[in-house]
């Protein structure tokens, strides 16, 4: 087992990696921006190492001084959460180089489902359904076209370098397709320095259905169910949930086979997420593949009960999968709100600054992961996420109650947060009969209906 | 000292202050003065530090020290900080003599030390001019991003 772990990464999920650590008995090592000075992962670490000044591009993507602070702190492991590096094979290489275990996939791994089309084509390799579109990249428009034509608008164009909800634009007939394709292939070169573009159909208000997967070093796979991710505004997700309520015993079996299929063809290591689309008629499609831990892992965890941020370290140090994650079967049911430093008030502003008074809910079933605490400030160079708030319950309604019954004690005050939006979320028709898809938010949000409901308790400051 | 010279030395103490001017010197027929305003672990900061004067002024000048104005605030020190993580030297080889020592000159191109990271050995300037203060960190110490080095007056 490792002896002293570096967390690169910052905020709620470095506080995460940090707790699994300390239950194994292992030394920590956070490096931080002078934004984080203050940061509770910060001080909860054994040792704390300054890697530069605030913007992530002077700090937490510094793979030199994350590396240099790895050699002076004489690190094993380095644990890269999720975003920053996370799924960055350059950086997944240069730990493999050192010396240094890298809590993840191998960098091959990583390279091979990181660029999105090339994932599409190994899933078509072994017989995975995707998204019907392009063979692979579109160079021309009359290629974009002649392929629009054949697999019929709405067309999707996707930068093949993106992910994770961006880099992406909607054709609705040919006209419009000739001009978002260059203007697809512009942005992409822009954002990610890369403009190959591929085609998929537009699914129409799916729902978006998560695999987690988990693979130790001795070539033992399992999937861990499913979760729904479809809640999603502007492509970010806001509420997920465990077990998916459309899901069947026998659509769970096939898409839990297919996403291990595809995980196994490359090769992959350690904890990952398999992301698809089901469409009305419950047909399933490959999207893409994240090479990392999630977010969301937290749902998983309570269903089935397990410590995936533990089993990634276990698997990493070269242990077999535990007995319990080989095992895991689904209990109850958890829901997972995603509270972010935004004004939805204000079409979700973003609201840094300081915490003036924080109170966090409790009681049976609510789990809550946070790194903030009252008098923190958020700082603004950073993504809005302040706290994830999870409640399990015995049904799926049980657990929205539970969830209903946790907001309305969640007390933030200083800045505005996303909790009124949750809290109006949970009393939603359509929400609690589970009857929603990707373009619920949206739908929810034009309407002009959704009235946001504070916490109604004042407490003393 | 007449009490006329001393309410000239006192207006020239304020001017000082006002002007932020760290010293002041002159030298007239027998008499020669020299003010500094004091930094950190002199004895006399802000009182009058005669050099050289004659007899009679000598025997009054420690009366006029304690009819000196309140303490002037020292001038702050610049600092080095490290622009990087890594092992802080201040030799270029294990046997090698320090880049600086205290009470060395140093200009904005001046090697200070070195810092090494990966292997990798990184000369440090000074990017600021004045003289060593203080020499902060230990020889063969890890130092952070944004961690003091040097101070420089």
């Amino acid at each position: 087992m490792f002896e002293k772990v570096l967390v690169a990464n910052r905020g709620e999920i470095a506080l995460r990696v940090i707790r699994a650590c300390k239950e194994l008995g292992i030394r920590t090592l956070a490096v931080y921006s002078e934004a984080d000075v203050d940061s509770l992962h910060v001080q909860l670490a054994d040792e704390s190492i300054c890697i530069g000044a605030a913007p992530s591009t002077e700090s937490y993507l510094k793979i030199d001084r994350i590396m240099s602070a790895a050699e002076i702190g004489d690190v094993d492991a380095i644990h890269p959460g999720y975003g920053f590096l996370a799924e960055n094979p350059h950086f997944a290489e240069v730990c493999e180089s050192c010396n240094i275990k890298f809590i993840g996939p191998s960098s091959q791994a990583m390279q091979a489902m990181g660029d999105k089309n090339a994932a599409r084509a190994a899933a078509r390799k072994v017989g995975v359904p995707v998204t019907p579109g392009s063979d692979g990249i579109v160079e021309t428009e009359s290629d974009a076209i002649k392929i629009a034509k054949k697999i019929g608008y709405p067309v999707m164009i996707k930068a093949s370098a993106g992910g994770g909800g961006r880099g992406m634009r909607v054709a609705h007939n040919e006209p419009s397709l000739q001009s978002a394709f260059h203007s697809a292939r512009h942005e992409a070169e822009k954002a990610f320095a890369n403009d190959q573009v591929y085609l998929e159909k537009l699914i129409i208000n799916p729902h978006h259905v998560e695999f987690q997967i988990v693979a130790d070093s001795h070539g033992h796979m399992v999937h861990l169910g499913e979760r729904d991710c479809s809640i999603q505004r502007r492509n970010q997700k806001v509420i997920e949930e465990c077990p998916s309520p459309l899901m069947t015993p026998s659509l769970r079996k096939k898409m839990g086979h297919a996403a291990l299929k595809l995980a196994k063809s490359v090769g992959y290591e350690n904890a990952g997420t398999i992301e698809f689309l089901v469409d009305q008629d419950r047909h399933f499609y490959f999207i893409e593949m994240n090479t990392r831990i999630q977010v969301e892992h937290t749902i998983t965890e309570e269903v089935y009960g397990c410590d995936l941020v533990k089993e990634q370290i276990r698997i990493a140090a070269g242990e077999p999968l535990s007995e319990h994650v080989a095992h895991a079967t689904p209990r109850l049911h958890a829901i997972e709100c995603r509270i972010n430093a935004e004004d939805p008030a204000k079409d979700f502003r973003p609201t840094p600054g300081r915490i003036e008074f924080y109170y966090a809910p409790g009681g049976r079933g609510v789990r809550i992961d946070s790194h903030v605490y009252t008098g923190y400030s958020v700082p603004s160079y950073y993504d809005s996420l302040i706290a994830k708030i999870i409640t399990v319950g015995a049904t799926r309604i049980n657990a929205i109650d539970r969830m209903r019954r946790a907001l309305d004690e969640y007390y933030i005050t200083g800045i505005k947060t996303t909790v009124p939006f949750h809290a109006a979320i949970m009393r939603n028709g359509e929400f609690r009969a589970g009857n929603y898809d990707t373009g619920f938010i949206e739908r929810v949000m034009s309407s002009g209906k959704l009235d946001l409901i504070s916490p109604p308790i004042r407490l003393h400051e | 000292m007449e009490p006329k010279d001393i309410k000239e030395i006192k207006t020239i103490i304020d001017l000082m202050k006002k002007n932020e001017l760290s010293v002041f010197e002159i030298e007239k027929e027998g008499f020669r003065l020299k003010l500094q305003r004091g930094s950190s672990g002199q004895a006399a900061a802000g009182a009058l530090l005669p050099i050289a004067v004659p007899s009679k002024a000598a025997t009054t000048a420690p009366e006029a020290a304690s009819a000196s104005p309140k303490p002037i605030e020292s001038v702050p020190l610049k600092e080095i900080v490290s622009p990087m993580v890594g092992t802080f030297y201040r030799a270029a080889s294990p046997d090698g003599s320090p880049f600086v020592d205290v009470g060395k000159t140093v200009t904005e191109e001046t090697v200070v030390c070195i810092i090494e990271a990966m292997k990798v050995m990184n000369e440090i300037k000074a990017e600021t001019s004045g003289v060593i203060a203080e020499i902060v960190v230990e020889n063969g110490k890890p130092v952070q991003f944004g961690q003091v080095l040097f101070r420089i007056r």
